[in-house]
């Protein structure tokens, strides 16, 4: 069995949970003064994750550490906003990746392997003046960096025998962040009802708050004002959305957003900052990709985003309205938006100024 | 007779039909096939039939004997129900398949053997067709394409490349992890199938694709740095880091003048590379790859080392990978366009391996055809041709090989 510690340190792990399933606590257990500091911590997970987009972590005191962590996801589920489960599954998983860089190999091979079910190998070899402690099955290592597009992610520039990728300890934390990424993900995304009592609910609500003031900022925080966010396509705005909440893009999610926004009049400079500040893309490689695709580079045409059709067969067309059933492109959807937008403007303004003038 | 009747479908099909009677039996099901979807093309259909699945052999063989299709494919896909439309289908996993094409090939044999014409103006050419006619820079062409023991050595060349980076560095097992199939056409086919596959997303797949192409590959990852590192050649080592030595090795090793202009190289770069070409091969093969850089630049290596990768990239088609529902020739079965057998291959029958010998299916006949034009051929060991507007009788083998390709009909 696990240790309250390191069951504190990470306490998405299957044993953790089922140390805090024993204790049987009930939502009425919560509303208890002694759970205060458990209440205030999980409150402060979520807040956390909405403010800063990383969680801390207080070792200090065990207990209230490791209890913290299902309540703070049942306030997330409640919540039950896309938005808020990814970004808070992302810091969370940060909050872990954290603590796991200062671990010995063997913990980190442990989680690896019970937790995720690697195959994984401790190894120590030396190339080029780096270390490499493990070695994972690319099958393990695909499934969590095919995403990342930093050249030395890329499996044909890493050193592969027999099936196996070398991995140095902090590249291997890395991966395991994204495994742990995505189940903390599965934890908050299942819906489900729960008739919170009042004193939790006062939480929540406070919560929702904090998520209403800040949701703007954080999905628009780089944006200029020539990008009119109220006339993204679904489309975009979902892929959008997703980015700034960690969610992993794929290639064509990633070309349509970028194509968009260098067409519709972003600065390079503001999008960069954009995919920096919410991935851990290198902002070189992602300045120069961002630059190819808007022409300053290689082929040095400017790319223009996929049709509707294009997007739809790669699965990026999500919840079409009723402007999608009449354009067959996200720029269309874009330009005839805001000319509604700006039409519904004047018309209130229309209506307001007769009844000022009588 | 009618323009259209170039190919004689109706006599192809009856060949089938007779050579399903007693061939159906040797046609092998896929592994796991009540999870497979199978699709079938028709002579003179236009669309395919899919959707299909069998319970058991008996019932695929059942299939081929009474509609005798002109192509027989099966999915690389696993499904929960393989039968349903491909929302509905339940995507279970999928084997890893690679397609090697001669036709995606530049060879020289396709010069004397493939040919062109506009469909627009009537201008000729050999070789592949140009992306534009160069006469009247339409984009419409009637391509006439063969085949002959050189495009197929190309293309077994390309697939036994692929076995050994799939079996050294992807560690799979030649016997039983992986398989090979002759395409009935211009190609092999290689199967992965194990586990560790199975549940690949295309994203990954695309990542294995670049990896055996050497897409995006940089030289800096593997040893070769500007930094001073200690640690010994790569010629021995493992993966591309012994891929890229190699292969720089070979290149330096056989670039001509001609060569390196042809890659941009400055007159400088140029002529430093032939003053030291030796001790830059000596390096390879006994220093640490960052040696390098006492004979070259940065931007030089990577010219060099974007075109020598090449040599020890395998030539595989990307699409076909990433497909994760691609449909794939069923073995033993007949491939329309050639009459020819598709083929398993056992991997240590590879080298030796001849699908001009051994993939014919229609031993024993002749036919008289009229041939509108073909280049030589080659076939169970017998070369024919070329012909020109000529009746001829052939053995029905060639026969059938001809007609697939629409370059005669049959006299009757
Ligand atoms: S219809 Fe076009 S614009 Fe609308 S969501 Fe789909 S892809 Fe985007
Ligand atoms: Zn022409
Ligand atoms: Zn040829």
């Amino acid at each position: 069995m696990i240790s309250e510690r390191e069951a504190a340190k990470y306490p998405f792990l299957r044993d953790a949970v089922s140390l805090v399933d024993v204790l049987d606590i009930t939502l009425d257990d919560l509303v208890d003064p002694s759970y205060r500091k458990v209440l205030d911590r999980a409150e402060g997970r979520v807040s956390q994750a909405i403010l800063k987009g990383e969680t801390d972590s207080r070792l200090e005191d065990p207990p209230t550490e490791l209890l913290s962590y299902p309540v703070a996801n049942m306030f997330v589920t409640v919540l039950g906003e896309d938005f808020l489960s990814r970004r808070y599954a992302l810091s969370e998983a940060l909050r872990a990746e954290e603590i796991l860089r200062e671990e010995g190999e063997a913990r980190v091979a442990k989680m690896a392997r019970t937790e995720f079910e690697w195959t994984l190998n401790l190894v120590s070899e030396s190339l080029d003046g780096r270390i490499y402690n493990f070695e994972l099955h690319f099958s393990n290592y695909l499934r969590n960096a095919a995403v990342f597009r930093e050249p030395k992610w890329k499996l044909v520039n890493r050193m592969m025998k027999d099936g196996y990728v070398l991995l140095t300890q902090p590249e291997a934390t890395r991966l395991l962040k994204e495994e742990i990424q995505r189940k903390i993900l599965s934890f908050v995304s299942v819906p489900a009802k729960i008739n919170l009592p009042e004193p939790l609910r006062e939480r929540t609500n406070r919560l929702a708050k904090v998520l209403s003031e800040n949701r703007a900022s954080i999905t628009g925080e780089d944006l200029p004002s020539e990008v009119v966010m109220e006339a993204l396509p679904p489309c975009i705005s979902t892929a959008f959305e997703g980015l700034v909440s960690g969610k992993r893009l794929g290639h064509m999610e990633r070309f349509a957003l970028t194509s968009f926004l260098i067409n519709a009049g972003m600065e390079i400079d503001d999008i960069v900052k954009v995919f920096v500040s919410v991935t851990d893309f290198d902002e070189e490689f992602t300045r120069y990709q961002i630059e190819h695709i808007a022409g300053l580079r290689g082929s040095r045409t400017r790319y223009t985003p996929p049709t509707c059709s294009t997007l739809r067969t790669h699965g990026v067309c999500v919840n079409p309205d009723r402007i999608c059933g009449r354009i067959k492109h996200p720029l269309s959807y874009y330009r005839r938006k805001i000319w509604m937008l700006q039409r519904q403007e004047e018309e209130r303004q229309g209506d307001v100024n007769p009844q000022i003038s009588e | 007779m009618a323009e259209q009747d170039w190919g004689s479908e109706g006599y192809i099909a009856d060949n089938f039909r007779a050579f399903y009677a007693s061939g159906a039996s040797r046609v092998e099901p896929p592994t796991e096939m009540r999870q497979r979807e199978f699709g079938f093309l028709s002579f003179g259909g236009r669309s395919m039939f899919r959707h299909i699945g069998f319970e058991d052999t008996q019932q695929l063989r059942g299939y081929m004997r009474e509609y005798a299709p002109a192509h027989t494919y099966f999915s690389a896909a696993y499904y929960e129900d393989p039968r349903a439309n491909m929302e509905y289908k339940g995507w279970l996993g999928a084997d890893l398949v690679f397609d090697i094409d001669a036709d995606h090939f530049d060879l020289p044999c396709q010069k004397v053997h493939d040919r062109w014409t506009c469909s627009n103006c009537g201008e000729e050419g050999m070789g592949h067709a140009p992306d534009l006619c160069p006469s009247c820079q339409k984009a419409k062409f009637v391509e006439e394409n063969w085949l002959c023991s050189e495009c197929l050595t190309a293309a077994k060349y390309e697939a036994q490349k692929l076995l050994d980076i799939l079996i050294q560095d992807f560690g799979y097992e030649g016997t039983g992890d992986l398989s090979v199939n002759f395409s009935g056409n211009r190609g092999y086919h290689v199967h992965v199938r194990n586990p560790t596959v199975k549940g690949l997303d295309q994203l990954s797949r695309r990542e294995i694709v670049d990896y055996i192409l050497a897409i995006g590959i940089e030289p800096e990852y593997h040893g070769f740095v500007s930094r001073a590192v200690g640690g010994g050649s790569s010629m021995s080592s493992d993966g591309w880091r012994m891929r890229t030595a190699r292969a720089l090795y070979d290149f330096i090793g056989e670039l001509t003048p001609e060569g390196m202009r042809e890659l941009k190289l400055a007159k400088a770069a140029r002529e430093r590379l032939e003053e030291n070409r030796d001790a830059i091969l000596e390096t390879l093969v006994e220093r640490h790859p960052s040696g390098i850089f006492r004979y070259m630049t940065k931007n030089t290596l990577e010219r060099l080392m974007a075109a020598a990768v090449k040599g020890q990239a395998s030539s595989i088609d990307t699409v076909v990978t990433t497909d994760i529902r691609r449909l794939i020739r069923l073995p033993n079965t007949l491939h329309g366009k050639t009459g020819w057998l598709t083929q398993n291959v056992p991997i240590i029958e590879l080298p030796d391996y001849d699908p001009l010998m051994e993939s014919i299916a229609f031993k024993g006949g002749t036919e008289s055809i009229h041939i509108r034009r073909t280049p030589i051929i080659e076939l169970g060991g017998e070369v024919y041709g070329p012909f020109e507007d000529e009746t001829v009788e052939l053995p029905l083998a060639v026969a059938m090989f001809i007609l697939g390709r629409k370059a005669g009909r049959v006299v009757r």
